[in-house]
């Protein structure tokens, strides 16, 4: 039998007990919009019961523990898919990068610099396309006169403007790249700050869990929004260590040992300004599979140095292709021996310098002195639709519409990829917020419930303390 | 499913989201008429686009080299008119003088052809655009040089030109003129508008023979020899109107077909890259609607909570 007293201890355990039960009900409504939160249950155990005469008897209730809700095994797809999420969507932005940067779009409504595309109702194209087309109608138009100081200015200035778009397409390629590497370091130095602080987090979660039975629920809810914020960034795997720390490893290399960072990522260069990952102590390079670090290396090295170098080999080709016709050609004057570009490639083309300060030198003529030829021009405009070796039997158009649209579907599979990613992610965040999400209806209910019982305990010691009075009051 | 606070609301903003996202697009098409604008939107649309385009553009080119033939099969007609009505003269004079034998009415006709091979050689050294029409692609001097003697008579006519005849491309690979030589007497190509050796024309030195008999007085060899001649380059001149009536009428037929193509490829190119409107607006709508009746059932459920009802 507990008795009088008994009873009253009974009733203020049950206070207490109660009255967590309401604190932890405030802290989860406190974080209904952490993200990172897990809600919290009071775990309310029967307190140690007695042998009596009549049979055990129980003593109330106590609070066993305070457990968050989590399921782990989501936590850890979650954070598997945000590396591929991670990847995506830094391929996406950097592939888009690249494909303003070609500048290449379809304008139906838009008239062309010589009202022409209006005209034919087909619309305009803008881009390296619109300027080849340009150059190869001047070299047309030229040859209706080829005497004409007009038209050679024509062509030369089409000349020029196909060069320029193919130097500007080509640097702004060149920045991207090199924006890409900067954002490859900016990524790195992101994850390194983000292992210091699990680092950090495993140090205070193994104190506290240490100095006290139960587990650090806060604490590992920030760890597990921090794996996940590394996770977007490098896919790395994690190991249970001690005192519940985890270890992070990247590539077999371990990054993260319980409080400890042993190493760190780096970026460094590979060779020819290409910017790689390594470790930064055992300087063994980091092939990362997932991420954001992955996304940028695979569209930095994949689809963008393929364009860049398609159109430099395009532009290559057109040079000496060019070149090679426009050499057998005389000019007005019957000058030979001038070539119509300079340059290697889609970097450095130019139209030379020296036509372009006499048009007249420009050699369509076929035959010195005959001006009216204009055999050499026609050759350079037959170019058009001459289907090149160099470039698998295609014409210079066809293979630039190509590598456009080699870039467009790049583009269109990493949309598609994204966007059934997201169907991923947001279903597997759906099922762990169905799980871990604080819900104010729950929290408000659960508040009313322990405020009765706290009510109720308070009228049991009331009662306790009357019938104690009663006692009491026995004897006159 | 257990539905918590920030389910409903996490959800709600991810359908808004599709919804503008949605909007957005439709919005553009309606806009710009056009289903697709960047390669990422249709690659394989872009890249038959794209490929036509550049054909349009090249059928543009095409269009405007066969106008500038046109333009000068146009200027050489009018250059062979004026030579045939010369011709015509000739003729008439080298009839006219077979029945008279006073030295100065031959004399007379004498001058006549003088001024009419002058006139002649003027004609046929017409430029057009600042190139010489007659001079193949030698057009950069006079085609026809004459000499003089010291009385002012046309001693001889030669060709500085050559008888490449100037031509462009009216298709792929497909070359046209609408030039004329003036002189072609290598037995092959394109005949010669005043001397051609096949047909046995050479305008200016027939003129010539006909201005020195006339002056000579040799009424005999008017009749035997220059009439036969000038008849060759009658029928030569009417040749060449032959000629260039049927090259008129071949650029106007391959103006029309390269006009017709560029139609079928405009239409080509609005079906790969045009939206269908009603649809791309009914759906735009379907999408407001959506919007507007997420934002609706939104609002009032986010709204309530058990808090309502608590006091």
């Amino acid at each position: 039998m507990l008795g009088l007293f008994g009873t009253l201890n009974m009733g203020s355990r049950s206070l207490s007990t109660q009255r967590t039960g309401i604190e932890l009900a405030g802290h989860n409504m406190a974080n209904a919009n952490n993200p990172a939160y897990s809600r919290q249950r009071v775990s309310v155990e029967t307190a140690g019961a007695f042998a009596t005469t009549q049979g055990i008897q129980g003593t109330g209730a106590d609070v066993g523990a305070i457990k968050r809700i989590r399921n782990e095994l989501l936590d850890d797809q979650i954070a598997r898919e945000g590396s591929v999420s991670g990847s995506l969507l830094a391929q996406q932005q950097a592939l888009k990068y690249a494909q303003a940067n070609l500048g290449q779009q379809i304008d139906r409504l838009a008239t062309g610099a010589e009202g022409s595309a209006a005209a034919n109702g087909t619309g305009t194209q803008h881009g390296i396309a619109e300027a080849l087309a340009d150059m190869f109608n001047s070299f047309q138009s030229l040859s209706t006169q080829p005497t004409s100081e007009v038209e050679r200015k024509i062509v030369l200035d089409k000349g020029a403007s196909l060069a320029n778009r193919f130097n500007q397409t080509d640097q702004r390629l060149s920045a991207l790249r090199s924006s890409l590497d900067s954002n490859l370091e900016v990524d790195a130095k992101s994850a390194n700050t983000i292992m210091s602080e699990v680092a950090r987090l495993n140090d205070r979660i193994s104190t506290a869990e240490l100095l006290s039975e139960g587990t650090a629920n806060d604490l590992r809810d920030a760890r597990t929004a921090k794996l996940e914020e590394l996770a977007a960034l490098v896919k790395f795997e994690v190991s249970e260590g001690d005192g519940g720390a985890v270890n992070i490893s990247i590539d077999g290399t371990i990054m993260v040992s319980g409080s400890q960072t042993l190493d760190q990522i780096e970026t460094y260069d590979a060779g020819g300004g290409q910017m790689m990952l390594r470790a930064k102590n055992s300087t063994s390079p980091l092939n990362v599979m997932g991420g954001s670090l992955h996304g940028i290396i695979t569209a930095r090295d994949g689809e963008i140095a393929e364009l860049q170098t398609d159109l430099r080999a395009l532009a290559g080709l057109l040079i000496t292709e060019v070149n090679a016709i426009h050499a057998n050609g005389y000019g007005l004057d019957g000058s030979s021996g001038n070539p119509f570009f300079t340059g290697n490639d889609a970097s450095d083309i130019q139209v030379n310098r020296t036509l372009v300060d006499d048009p007249r030198l420009l050699q369509a003529s076929g035959e010195a002195g005959v001006t009216g030829d204009n055999s050499v021009i026609v050759g350079m405009a037959q170019l058009q639709t001459k289907q090149q070796a160099g470039l698998d039997g295609q014409t210079f158009s066809q293979r630039y519409t190509q590598i456009v649209a080699s870039l467009g579907e790049s583009i269109s599979e990493v949309n598609f990829q994204v966007v059934d990613q997201g169907v991923v992610e947001k279903m597997l965040k759906g099922q762990r917020d169905s799980i871990s999400g604080v819900s104010l209806d729950e929290e408000m209910t659960d508040l009313i419930k322990y405020q009765k019982a706290f009510e109720a305990s308070a009228r049991l010691i009331t009662t306790v303390d009357e019938m104690l009075d009663t006692v009491v009051n026995l004897i006159r | 499913m257990r539905v918590t606070s920030n389910s409903f609301p996490t959800a709600l903003i991810n359908q808004l989201g599709d919804l503008t996202t949605r909007q957005a697009k439709l919005q553009n098409q309606a806009a710009t008429g056009q289903r697709i604008q960047l390669p990422e939107d249709d690659p394989k649309a872009m890249r038959r686009v794209l490929d036509m385009q550049t054909e349009a553009r090249s059928i543009d080119q095409y269009q405007r080299n066969i106008e500038r033939q046109q333009e000068a099969a146009t200027a050489s007609y009018t250059v062979m008119k004026s030579l045939k009505t010369i011709s015509d003269r000739a003729n008439e004079i080298a009839t006219l003088a077979d029945g008279l034998d006073s030295p100065q009415q031959l004399a007379i006709y004498a001058n006549e052809v003088t001024e009419l091979i002058k006139h002649g050689i003027q004609l046929v050294n017409t430029t057009h655009r600042g190139d010489y029409l007659f001079g193949g692609t030698r057009n950069n001097t006079a085609p026809f040089v004459a000499s003089y003697s010291d009385d002012g008579q046309v001693t001889s006519v030669v060709y500085a030109g050559n008888d490449s005849l100037p031509e462009s491309e009216i298709g792929d690979n497909v070359k046209s003129s609408g030039h004329t030589l003036g002189e072609n007497n290598s037995g092959s190509g394109p005949r010669g508008l005043i001397t051609d050796s096949r047909s046995g024309a050479d305008l200016f030195a027939h003129l010539i023979s006909l201005q020195n008999h006339l002056r000579a007085g040799d009424t005999n060899a008017v009749a035997n020899t220059d009439r036969a001649a000038l008849q060759r380059d009658e029928e030569n001149l009417i040749y060449h109107y032959g000629l260039n009536g049927a090259t008129q009428s071949r650029l106007d037929v391959t103006l029309s077909l390269l006009k017709e193509r560029n139609f079928s490829l405009s239409s080509e190119v609005s079906k790969e890259v045009d939206a269908d409107l009603a649809q791309t607006l009914v759906r735009l709508n379907e999408t407001q609607n959506a919007y507007q009746a997420a934002l609706q059932s939104g609002g009032s459920i986010l709204g309530m909570s058990l808090l309502d009802y608590m006091r």
